[in-house]
């Protein structure tokens, strides 16, 4: 067998440095990151990269900064396997590699001009914060903006300074709860989709954007559904252990889609068949 | 293009004819393996092929995508030294089937859609392809005919059809074509040769029939209606998810990424290795949810991959008629049968239906 | 970097493992090259009177005395590797267990068996935490220093869940049950490449049971061959004896 250097290759990645972690929970930290030379990741809310840590492994995460955040972006890592536990001992000025961006993320374009209920479980507030927060960025281009939020109890919240920013706005209605809390919590305690029926809506108007672990999706697209939200207009984003992030190997697959092409953001028409997708 | 594209080239000068093509680079044939087995390995003269020869243990596709193929190195000293490398052979095929040049078709399919695999690309420049001609049915586990794989549908540099006495051979590519001024031992074709070429032709099509009652056309509309079948679940009794059906299935090309450090623990590589739907892990999440828990769902994701899904998306099956995974399940999960089975529930529930 | 200190340890086994990272060949200065070895009884006299930062352990725990010396080697070490059947299923040993534990010391020692107390065979995961296993009988050489390296980097070491037959048929060996002898492979953890069928022999199951196996399936394909169950279990039970045992045993 021969061996020879190539110029073009899918499975480089860029160099990209860590410029600052944050330990957000026991279990979840924050990344800022930055390619060499000050390139910028030329991403859309809701595409996720292949992060490398060299010697370990690659593993797939959804950027969770806004793309009009130019020189840097950030990702948000649960560890829960070899790679993430690895990225989790990584320090700032550490050297990581970055695939992507890959996939499709939420459609700005057509979610312009509309009303948006963000519907967020759990870790689904890292994708969503990509888009939350272009969304505040560009507040006027879009209607009335609803973000509610659940996590299993307060000690599990990401976020937690920019959710008191987006609680203060004005401009957002914005609710949280949690699934068990202590004494000292004073907000909503209860499954998510409790938040959903003291949302004032129109449901013509209105796209929702549900990002969650997999059992949220059956109960809080019930709801959508229940509002008269068309099936159209309700939108997913879903988690896949993507390996190469181009269609190709096999492991995001769900029938007859590729998560990491043709989504991870998908409407409900597209996928409400598929059972494999829940 | 020259007008003449049909060449013939007698038995006795095979051995020549191969010993001149492995002078320069490594000549892959079928040889026996033993109790009825076969496999591609390298070869030097003509008798160690095996020119009757039922589907090998693995397609050729191992040539095309190894099972572990290098592709970056890095060296973390010297600040990061991350190069992208291409594992590649020069080398020849002789002797693929008809239903294996369909699953390279496949493959090549897979990998020049964007994003294009350039490994996958590059790598198959450097391999040229000999076909051969099947005569007969191989055994009760292929289903050429269905899937219309059982006649040479291109795909091929060479194409050789066994007369007995000589090849009749049909010259399709300009890579083809050096091979025959090269070697020199080809001979214009008489009109002998062709007779008994179309006669040949004429017999296979009596010999290969579609044993399994439906239309190729009506087969991803049985599947649409599918999903839900009792099938899948009488499968889910049988199968020991040891990957044989998809590791030894030539358009079966899912695979995992990997890292590995060398011990200086400061260069190392990463490689993708050949993985398989069926294995317990394949889709499972790093939150510990797996999206094909059952053997049934995973079974099922198979057979799709094959009959369905590539349909939508490259208008043709996956499915070469092989038959390999049937051969090779311990279980006794046959590709023929599943599709009765498929088909004859159908049946009963339009029955009903109509009843 | 400081070379981190191993030291090799062995219980109730043949010592043919030890013997497996002697003959690593090439690979051996390697490996020497990446680590400091404190104990070998195999290869060297030394001992070491500090902590170990890795501590690799050959075979099964059979009586009181191997129960607290493991658990001693343990306290002193930062990551333990169980290597070998023996330190990870139990392996021969194992075979023990079938067997009433008074009958088992009258016919090793005869009368005097009573001076040699002994145990239920243990595998060491089930006496001690362990880090890292690298299965076989013995050991698959690029399996341990694959381990080997995965424990320098401090990231873990996942031994493959799926049969043997995976590796075996990328191998392209004909199927041992298509020439109609019995084959653990099927039921038994890959990643030793399938190297005892690439050189003829069968499968013996020495890497371990699948978390997950289908049971059923697998006893369907063994009456299909015509097999009977009581020869298979022996075959199962020829290394895997221990994965009986419960819980406080």
């Amino acid at each position: 067998m021969d061996k020879m250097v190539i110029k073009e290759s899918r499975y480089i990645s860029k160099k990209a440095k860590i410029l600052r972690s944050v330990r957000m929970t026991s279990n979840e930290m924050l990344f800022e990151i930055t390619l060499e030379g000050g390139e910028s990741l030329d991403h859309e809310p809701g595409q996720f990269v292949m992060a490398s840590i060299y010697g370990v492994g690659e593993v797939p995460v959804s950027i969770c900064s806004s793309p009009t955040a130019r020189n840097s972006f950030d990702l948000c890592v649960r560890a829960v396997g070899k790679v993430t536990h690895a990225l989790h001992k990584l320090e700032p000025g550490d050297m990581i590699g970055i695939r992507g961006p890959y996939g499709k993320g939420f459609p700005i374009r057509i979610l312009e001009g509309n009303d948006l209920l963000i519907v967020a479980g759990g870790l689904g507030v890292a994708p969503l914060r990509s888009l939350i927060n272009y969304v505040l960025d560009n507040r006027r281009d879009f209607g009335k903006v609803h973000i509610l939020l659940g996590c299993k109890s307060p000690k599990d919240m990401l976020f937690i300074n920019e959710l008191d920013s987006w609680n203060e706005r004005m401009d957002v209605h914005y609710e949280c709860t949690v699934d068990r809390a202590e004494p000292d919590w004073a907000g909503n305690v209860g499954v998510i989709t409790t938040l959903i029926p003291g949302v004032d809506l129109e449901p013509e108007r209105t796209f929702a954007v549900v990002v969650g672990p997999p059992v949220m999706y059956k109960f809080v697209i019930k709801e959508l559904l229940g509002k008269n939200i068309p099936e159209r207009q309700i939108l997913v984003s879903f988690e896949r252990h993507m390996k190469c992030g181009m269609g190709k190997c096999g492991r995001c697959q769900i029938q007859s889609v590729y998560c990491c092409q043709d989504g991870p953001v998908f409407n409900y028409e597209q996928i409400k068949h598929m059972s494999e997708a829940f | 293009m020259k007008d003449v594209q049909y060449l013939v080239l007698r038995k006795d000068n095979l051995s020549s004819f191969i010993a001149h093509l492995s002078k320069d680079q490594k000549v892959m044939a079928p040889v026996s393996k033993g109790y009825g087995n076969y496999a591609f390995e390298e070869v030097t003269s003509a008798e160690q092929v095996a020119l009757k020869y039922i589907p090998t243990i693995l397609p050729p596709k191992k040539f095309f995508m190894p099972q572990r193929e290098t592709l970056i190195e890095y060296n973390l000293q010297s600040g990061l030294e991350v190069n992208a490398v291409l594992e590649h052979e020069k080398m020849t095929l002789f002797g693929v089937h008809t239903c294996d040049l369909a699953g390279i078709q496949c493959l090549n399919m897979v990998f020049s859609e964007r994003p294009k695999d350039y490994n996958y690309l590059l790598r198959k420049r450097g391999i040229s392809i000999i076909g051969l001609e099947c005569n007969e049915y191989c055994d009760e586990y292929a289903s050429c005919n269905i899937v219309n794989s059982n006649m040479p549908n291109g795909g091929y540099d060479l194409f050789f059809t066994d007369l007995g006495d000589c090849f009749v051979v049909h010259v399709n590519t300009q890579v083809g074509d050096e091979m025959v001024e090269r070697t020199k031992m080809f001979e214009k074709p008489s009109r002998t040769h062709f007779d008994a070429f179309m006669a040949l032709r004429e017999a296979k099509s009596k010999i290969f029939k579609n044993e399994i009652p439906i239309e190729p056309r009506d087969i991803p509309e049985l599947f649409d209606r599918s999903f839900d079948s009792e099938v899948w679940k009488e499968l889910e009794q049988k199968c020991l998810s040891c990957g044989n059906c998809t590791n030894v299935c030539p358009t079966c090309y899912c695979f995992d990424l990997l890292d590995e450090m060398n011990l200086d623990l400061n260069s190392g590589r990463k490689f993708r290795k050949w993985d398989s739907c069926q294995l317990e892990p394949f889709a499972k999440v790093a939150g510990g949810e797996n999206f094909r828990k059952s053997r049934a769902a995973r079974q099922r994701h198979r057979y799709y991959r094959k009959f369905e899904y590539p349909v939508a998306k490259y208008s043709r099956f996956f499915c070469t008629g092989c038959g390999r995974c049937s051969r090779a399940c311990m279980a006794d999960i046959k590709l023929k049968d599943t599709l009765n089975a498929l088909i004859k529930e159908r049946m009963n529930k339009l029955w009903i239906k109509w009843l | 970097m400081k070379k981190p200190k191993v030291a090799f340890f062995d219980f109730a086994c043949c010592e043919g493992c030890q013997l497996q990272v002697a003959n690593l060949g090439e690979q051996l200065l390697d490996v020497l090259g990446a680590i400091d070895v404190v104990e070998f009884r195999e290869v060297m006299s030394e001992k070491w009177d500090k902590d170990y930062d890795v501590a690799i352990i050959e075979g099964s725990i059979t009586d009181e005395h191997a129960v607290e010396r493991i658990k001693k080697i343990r306290q002193r070490s930062k990551v333990l590797i169980a290597y070998g059947s023996c330190a990870t299923i139990g392996g021969v040993n194992g075979m023990k267990n079938g067997f009433d534990l008074e009958d088992a010391g009258k016919y090793v020692y005869g009368k005097d068996y009573k001076f040699f107390p002994t145990i239920k065979t243990h595998a060491v995961h089930q006496v001690v935490p362990v880090d890292y296993f690298v299965n076989g009988c013995p050991i698959y050489q690029p399996e341990l220093v694959a381990v080997l390296k995965a424990a320098l980097q401090g990231i873990p070491y996942y031994v493959p869940d799926y049969a043997v037959c995976v590796e075996c048929k990328l191998n392209e060996n004909v199927c041992m049950y298509q020439r109609g002898v019995a084959c653990m492979g099927p039921v038994t953890k890959a990643g030793c490449n399938s190297w005892c069928i690439n050189n003829g022999n069968i499968c013996y199951g020495c890497r371990g049971i699948l978390s997950n196996p289908n049971e059923s399936g697998a006893k369907d394909v063994i009456a299909k061959y015509s097999i009977p169950m009581d020869m298979v279990m022996n075959k199962m039970n020829m290394y895997n004896k221990c994965r009986e045992l419960g819980e406080n045993e």
